[in-house]
């Protein structure tokens, strides 16, 4: 019997194992349970924000994409990804690794704004307070599309999350009109909703929704709705702490630029990385190769300007000498960029990009990867563009134009006495919508502005040509190349989308 | 053979003796009494004494004595299973000794199976055993590793080369996953999921390869089981072991590299202003030296009456041949089994062991944070010889072409990577005894295993860690716990001419992971190492952990055997798992197999040729638990980011939910033949098999991105694959005799994978090379091919300049001297004279034609000689070392001498220059090899000399491990295993085969053992 007993218990030990299955997950968030306060709200919104300095997106692969797309950027280093070397050759394909990369990371940041809007249904708070907290949410989604409508055109469009994979995963493309609506209502509701000011620029302000209204607008030629926004940023830059930074080279230095009133909305790189998230590439992409000069260990020379570029720009405008690197220090020594390929066969004898490698930070290393920059997704200077150019379009040689103009070059004199660049006068309409586009160019170098004006003012046969900084494009093609190619294989996913023309 | 072993022993004058008595016997009963003993003089407990023809008979009591009352001219039949049986014929002996020899057919032999054993002669399903000396023929870390060669069907790899303490991938049957794990499930007596204990602790290995076989292990028997079966002591005497035995080991192999001088020149050739370095430094000598192993293993075993135990602890380090990489293990096993009263036995097994490995970074990923420079093996032959260690400063050197990346001393002799594991097991057993035939069994395990891992890189590194970064320490912990609690009722009857055994049982286990990790950046000093992390000004993201698993089943076997000639098998288990989804929790796994045992038949029977000959079928369904915890549910996931400066708590929606998940199916049909010639001298066995895995969970390459979800691709169950092989086995008996044996034992296997069903029939690109490559694209799933078959341009030699040879293209811009390539046709057939991603195509096959183990055994007296062959032929291997080293931006092979110039136009290699790294057939080579895997001979002291030393057994051997290596392959060594950033997780172990990069070099060595047994 006892060892009958002995058995009993036994079997008692096992019957410890009667399980009904369910999981009960630890340390893993579940949407239905997740939302329940306005911080929970903000921290949905903080989402879209993170995915938006992953490397994917401004760390590296949208950003070189657009910076190699435009006529200001060449490729340096030969051996290069074949990925990006194609899209400053206009031989992308529509498997192109690039688009692929980014393509994902833009809809996440998309799928997360979407995620921060629902979920405020299911906070119990007042509508109002909410509110001021999903109008990030809607500026970030506006801010997305509006990326992806001028890269792309007509658009898989979502504005709530996906619950079913399978009705969400075979919509058509939305065409590019409806879209630029949805994003304007987008902007409408956060520049209600969105405060005069926040407390940092990486949050988006009224002043940012209206900014990028005028940008929305300009882009799509109506002119008077441009001017209107950014007339109104203008007039209140005062209530929005707005201001053009005395010194240029502020905006570049990531000591300064947290305190700079120039941005008005801008992405955060402060040297927290996990990953490739807010892993900021800029600087080892646009620096030297084997360069001493920052301390961080050089770049690699993957991004940098054609030689016409720099020699094109005139010496006295402070801009120049902020823009660009002319000389590396190797083995301890001052080198001019004629010989920086003798001290790294990758690196190429030309001056390079000096916006992102000047000012990395403290705790900048790994060729400025943990960089602490501030990315200004648009800044001052560009709204007084932005209603300069709308103005002459509205009514030409308008002495209001000038002036917007006026009050950026006499920053880029720096008060150094020159009279370059000169102030502007007298120009008639097209005189000046050229002057603007040149002073876009310049005033925004390297900042990923260009290929979006090369586009909208159709500029591609000019600057593409023989004449062009890149000398000629000859597969550049103005039916195709305008628009990135849909990404092959999310065509095959889903067959309802179609293809852009060329591709 | 076993008459001839009568023979041998009817020489003993004992035997004579005994033989001569007989002749004074008289045709009445008497008493014979006597002792049953191995070839050991161990007494053998339970051995089966018969009178021949009769039902009397007795057996031997746990001194292996025994008593029977027998008439002269009766014949006694002495058996025991596993042994061969002898026969004595009563001439008036009154005490009859008799040493019973193990059964070299092996057909009575004991196969441990799930949940209990069968005789080998009755096995139905597909089952590979391996035996203690082959796993102990030479040391090894880890168990894993001998069974390399040791079974047909069975393939067995390390990771990482030669690294000390680096896994070992066990493929039983091929891939039948693409993204589960296709691990084979460990059992170690009876606990499933354990980890294997050490060789010499090991009395045999099964190898259960068929459904029939598997099925009863249901969601978890998908890649086969490895059911491992420990030392137990034996009743009688003490026994007492000493081994031990001592390697020295160097690298098999080095590359042949250019030196400083023609490494300056090469340089010079694609950048004119190159000027050479101070110095002339071979990177590979600096790196490898000559490693070691000690092993150590006591062990003391034996029983009493009602008690036996076995108990041992064993010492194994390892220093490696590269430069600070080591190995060192501690491990204790006991074995308790008691017989409490005649019904009731109980037992406990108990392990424990503490592995302490220092690793220096290899095979490295290539994450493009550090330009591959922390893999100091592919950076050995990466980085210019013309470079000292140190520069005029007194800083390590950073290389002077390409990605900058620290030179390989550096980080090979600075680097810090030190993993903490210690692993315990206990397991308690009760075995009753109902009633006759009918027994009932339950266990109740616990096993955990803690995992502490540091990692330091010093800022003296300075592209890894240095300038800003100011040193780098990480830390990772993790507990996994794994509870389990079986319980099952055997029932065993003689129903006619049939045997009758049903198994029916419930099983319960819960497994749980908790894991940590926190990291710091920009410490005021070095020599904190990694344990103080709080010393560093810039925090690293911590990371904290939680999964947990419940499986719960019920199991059930029926085995009938009819007249010893028909044999049925059927097993049925059901599984319920809590990480499979809310609509599927529950699955069920069927088996059936029949075996015909051909030879018993009458028209066989009598046959002198042919003494086995069974023929074996089996069908059934297996699982593979795909899902991994809280994978069918929705989720958010954290995502960094950043607010005004500070870090801020942030979600991103990570996937929807998918309750319908199930877990993967494995249809698997097997047949067989087993035959024995000549008295079983000759023993083949043949299996086919055929397994088509269903329901493969494949992240949905089908889901469109734009959906928004962190984890793009939601899991879906759509993939099929197909596996389907041949298996040989031979073993032979050649020579035996009085004092020469020879036999050899050659197992053969040939498995082809096929991708049968992907999402939308759509290619799966996938990427294998190290990140710094900023290659997309290096392998391919394609359906109708093998699981990662290679992917990119055909290289068709080097453009001479003028037109283009038909079907040809090179890159824009290329010139003469460069690489030409086949333009691929677009789908309307045409080409474009341009390379560019549209030209990529398959260029190479990783899977082998067939692998092969041979081993022959010598003895001659009182030395035994073994020399064990392992090979593989066919299937490519990529060489990514050679994409790196013919790229312009790093040292090269010797061969890049022969490049192309305008005066060398006859080479396959283009001229110098810098050119993107690009994947090729240029650089897939065949991987077939033959390996000289073992080579020993060994002494053991002849009997007298022993005993008068007191001991039972000495036996001294010194081998010699992978002296030889035949293959065509350039590289270090055509045994390759790089997982790109994949890094040998369970999808890019599926997939990513045959690629060649910073392998932690294989070794050879030479080993002296020593066996003591008192």
């Amino acid at each position: 019997m006892k060892t009958i007993k002995l058995v009993l218990l036994f079997i008692g030990i096992s019957v410890i194992g009667c399980s009904d299955l369910e999981e009960n997950p630890q340390g893993v968030l579940a949407p239905e349970t997740f939302f329940s306060s306005i911080a929970d709200l903000q921290t949905a919104v903080n989402g879209a924000y993170g995915h938006m300095t992953h490397e994917d997106f401004w760390g590296r692969k949208f950003s070189l994409t657009i910076m190699l797309r435009g006529d200001m950027v060449d490729i340096g280093d030969p051996t290069t990804a074949a990925r990006r070397i194609e899209h400053n050759n206009f031989n992308v394909l529509a498997d192109n690794g690039m688009i692929d990369g980014f393509w994902t990371r833009v809809y996440q940041i998309i799928g997360a704004a979407n995620q921060a809007i629902a979920g405020a249904e299911l906070v119990d708070a007042d509508q109002d307070v909410k509110n001021e907290v999903i109008a990030q949410a809607y500026f970030a989604r506006a801010f997305t599309y509006f990326h992806l409508v001028r890269l792309f055109g007509d658009l898989p469009y979502l504005d709530a999350p996906v619950t079913d994979i399978v009705a969400a995963g075979s919509i058509n493309r939305t065409p590019a009109e409806e879209v630029y609506a949805n994003i304007i209502a987008d902007l409408e509701f956060a520049e209600t909703w969105l405060p005069n000011t926040q407390p940092a620029r990486s949050l988006p302000s009224k002043a940012a929704a209206q900014g990028y209204l005028a940008l929305v607008h300009l882009t799509r030629g109506d002119y008077q709705l441009a001017y209107n926004k950014a007339k109104e940023v203008i007039d209140n830059e005062g209530t929005y702490e707005l201001a053009l930074d005395p010194d240029f080279q502020n905006l570049f230095n990531s000591a300064t630029i947290d305190a700079s009133q120039e941005p008005l909305f801008s992405l955060d790189f402060e040297a927290f990385r996990n990953g490739d998230d807010g892993q900021d590439y800029a600087p080892a992409l646009t620096g030297i190769r084997s360069d001493e000069q920052y301390g961080i260990g050089g770049g690699w020379s993957v991004a940098v300007p054609a030689l016409s570029v720099f020699e094109d720009w005139d010496d006295d405008d402070y801009r120049k000498a902020v823009s660009f690197d002319a000389t590396g220090v190797f083995d301890g020594n001052v080198e001019p960029f004629t010989v920086f390929r003798d001290f790294n066969s990758r690196a190429v004898n030309r001056p390079h990009i000096a916006k992102y490698t000047r000012g990395t930070g403290t705790t900048a290393n790994n060729n400025g990867r943990a960089s602490q920059h501030n990315y200004s997704m648009m800044r001052y200077a560009e709204v007084l563009l932005i209603a300069a150019e709308a103005l002459n379009e509205i009514s030409g040689g308008n002495a209001e134009a000038f002036q917007y103009v006026n009050r950026i070059r006499e920053r880029a004199r720096n008060g150094n006495g020159a009279a370059v660049p000169a102030d502007v006068s007298g120009l008639s309409q097209d005189e000046f919508r050229d002057l603007v586009m040149e002073e876009r160019r310049l005033e925004l170098a390297f900042e990923f502005k260009r290929w979006y004006d090369i586009v909208r003012r159709r500029m591609g046969n000019e600057v593409f040509s023989a004449s062009g900084f890149e000398g000629e494009k000859v597969n550049f093609d103005p039916n195709q190349d305008y628009l990135l190619p849909m990404p092959a294989d999310e065509l095959a996913r889903n067959p309802n989308l179609t293809q852009n023309p060329g591709y | 053979m076993y008459e001839r072993r009568i023979t041998k022993w009817l020489k003993k004058p004992l035997f004579g003796f005994l033989f001569l008595m007989a002749s004074f016997g008289f045709a009445q009963d008497v008493t014979v009494t006597g002792t049953v003993t191995d070839e050991n003089k161990i007494p053998i407990p339970g051995a089966n004494v018969v009178i021949v023809n009769t039902t009397n008979g007795t057996q031997t009591d746990f001194d292996g004595k025994y008593t029977i009352n027998a008439a002269s001219g009766e014949t006694l039949r002495f058996s025991y299973i596993g042994y061969a049986a002898q026969t004595v014929t009563l001439t008036g002996q009154t005490v009859i000794n008799v040493t019973l020899v193990e059964d070299a057919s092996q057909l009575d032999e004991v196969v441990v199976v799930g949940y209990g054993s069968r005789k080998k002669s009755d096995i139905t399903g597909a089952v590979s055993s391996v035996k203690s000396e082959e796993l102990n023929a030479f040391p090894v870390l880890d168990a894993a590793q001998a069974l390399q060669g040791r079974a047909a069907g069975v393939v067995v790899q390390s990771n990482n080369g030669g690294e000390p303490g680096a896994p070992i991938n066990i493929r039983v049957r091929g891939n039948t996953s693409i993204n589960a794990s296709s691990n084979p499930l460990i059992v170690v007596d009876g606990f499933v999921g354990a980890v294997f204990p050490q060789p010499n602790d090991i009395e045999s290995i099964e190898v259960l390869k068929d459904a029939s076989a598997t099925a009863i292990y249901g969601s978890q028997g998908a890649n086969g089981v490895v059911l491992v079966t420990t030392k137990k002591g034996r009743s009688g005497r003490l026994t007492v072991e000493f081994n031990t035995n001592y390697s020295t080991q160097s690298t098999s192999n080095e590359l042949d590299l250019l030196n400083a001088d023609e490494f300056a020149t090469y340089q010079q050739a694609i950048n004119p202003s190159y000027e050479q370095g101070p110095a002339d430094t071979d990177w590979q000598d600096l790196i490898y030296r000559n490693g070691s192993t000690v092993n150590h293993q006591f062990s003391f075993s034996g029983g009493a009456e009602k008690i036996n135990f076995y108990a041992s602890a064993n010492y194994f380090k390892q220093e490696g041949v590269v430069v600070n990489s080591d190995f060192e293990r501690v491990t204790f096993l006991t074995n308790i089994d008691a017989q409490v009263t005649d019904k009731l036995k109980l037992g406990a097994n108990l392990f424990g062991s503490r592995g302490n490995q220092n690793g220096v970074p290899t095979q490295s990923t290539g994450q493009t944070a550090n330009g591959g420079g922390d893999d100091v093996v592919s950076s050995a032959f990466r980085f210019t010889p013309d470079l000292g260690v140190l520069d005029a400063n007194g800083n390590n050197t950073i290389n002077s072409v390409g990605d900058d990346i620290d030179n390989p001393f550096a980080v090979a002799t600075e680097a810090v990577n030190e993993t903490k594991t210690d692993n315990y097991r206990a397991n308690l057993y009760a075995d009753y005894e109902i009633i006759e035939g009918l027994s009932f069994k339950t266990t109740f395990g616990l096993s955990t295993r803690n995992i502490f891992d540091g990692l330091y890189r010093p800022s003296t590194l300075i592209t890894t860690a240095g300038g800003s970064t100011g040193g780098r320490a990480i830390v990772a912990s993790s507990q996994n716990t794994n509870l389990i609690s079986e319980n099952y009722l055997t029932y065993t009857k003689e129903i006619g001419k049939g045997d009758l055994t049903l198994l029916a049982g419930y099983s319960y286990q819960k497994n749980k992971t908790e894991g940590f990790s926190a990291g710091a950046e920009n410490f005021t000093s070095d020599s904190f190492s990694f344990f103080n992390l709080a010393a560093g000004a810039v925090q690293l993201t911590p990371t904290s952990s939680f999964s947990e698993r419940e499986l719960q089943s019920q199991f059930g076997r029926l085995n009938y055997d009819y007249d010893d000639k028909y044999l049925f098998t059927a097993t049925v288990r059901r599984d319920g798992a809590s990480n499979f989804a809310a609509n599927n929790k529950y699955a069920i796994f069927p088996s059936g197999a029949f075996g015909w045992k051909i030879s018993n038949e009458e028209f066989l029977k009598d046959n002198e040729k042919i003494s086995n000959l069974k023929l074996r079928a089996s069908y059934g369904v297996t699982g593979n638990q795909a899902i991994s915890a809280f994978q069918s549910l929705a989720r958010f996931d954290n995502v960094l980011s950043i607010i005004n400066g500070q870090q801020v708590g942030a979600v991103v929606p990570d996937q929807a939910a998918n309750p319908n998940l199930k877990w993967e199916s494995s249809f698997q049909t097997n047949i067989g033949l087993d035959l024995g010639l000549f008295s079983n001298r000759v023993a083949l066995s043949l299996d086919y098999y055929n397994i088509d895995t269903k329901d493969l969970l494949l992240a949905d390459a089908g889901q469109p991105e734009f959906l928004g979800f962190l984890t793009a691709a939601s899991i879906r169950n759509v993939g099929e694959i197909n596996n389907k092989g041949l298996e040989i086995s031979l073993n032979t008996v050649n020579v035996t005799n009085d004092n020469f044996t020879w036999t050899t034992d050659l197992n053969w296997s040939k498995n082809r994978n096929t991708v049968e069903t992907l999402i939308g029939g759509l290619d799966v690109f996938l990427d294998a090379s190290p990140g710094y490559f900023n290659i997309d694209r290096t392998h391919i799933l394609r359906e109708g091919e093998t699981a990662g078959v290679f992917w990119g341009f055909e290289y068709r030699g080097v453009y001479q300049g003028g037109p283009l040879p038909e079907g040809t293209a090179i890159f824009e811009g290329a010139e003469a001297g460069d690489q030409l390539f086949t333009d691929v046709p677009d789908e309307d057939g045409v080409t474009d004279g341009v390379i560019t991603t549209a030209d990529q195509k398959i260029i190479g096959d990783p899977t082998p034609d067939f692998t092969i183990g041979i081993t022959n055994n010598f003895t001659y007296k009182n030395f035994d000689l073994n020399i064990f062959f392992q090979g593989v032929y066919g299937g490519d291997v990529m060489n990514l070392t050679n994409v790196q080293l013919f790229n312009g931006d790093s040292n090269a092979t010797r061969e890049i001498l022969n490049s192309w110039t305008p005066s060398n136009t006859d080479t396959n290699i283009p001229r110098a220059a810098l050119r993107g790294k690009q994947i090729s057939s240029r650089f897939v080579e065949d991987g077939s090899y033959l390996r000289l895997k073992n080579i020993a001979l060994g002494y053991t002291l002849p009997s007298n000399v022993v005993e008068k030393l007191g001991m039972d057994n000495v036996r001294l051997s010194l081998s010699g491990q992978n002296l030889l290596t035949f293959t065509d392959y350039s590289g270090l060594d055509p045994e390759v295993s790089f997982f790109g950033s994949g890094g040998g997780n369970s999808s890019s172990a599926n997939t990513t085969n045959g690629f060649d990069f910073g392998n932690y070099p294989n070794v050879r060595s030479f080993t002296f053992s020593l066996n003591l047994r008192f």
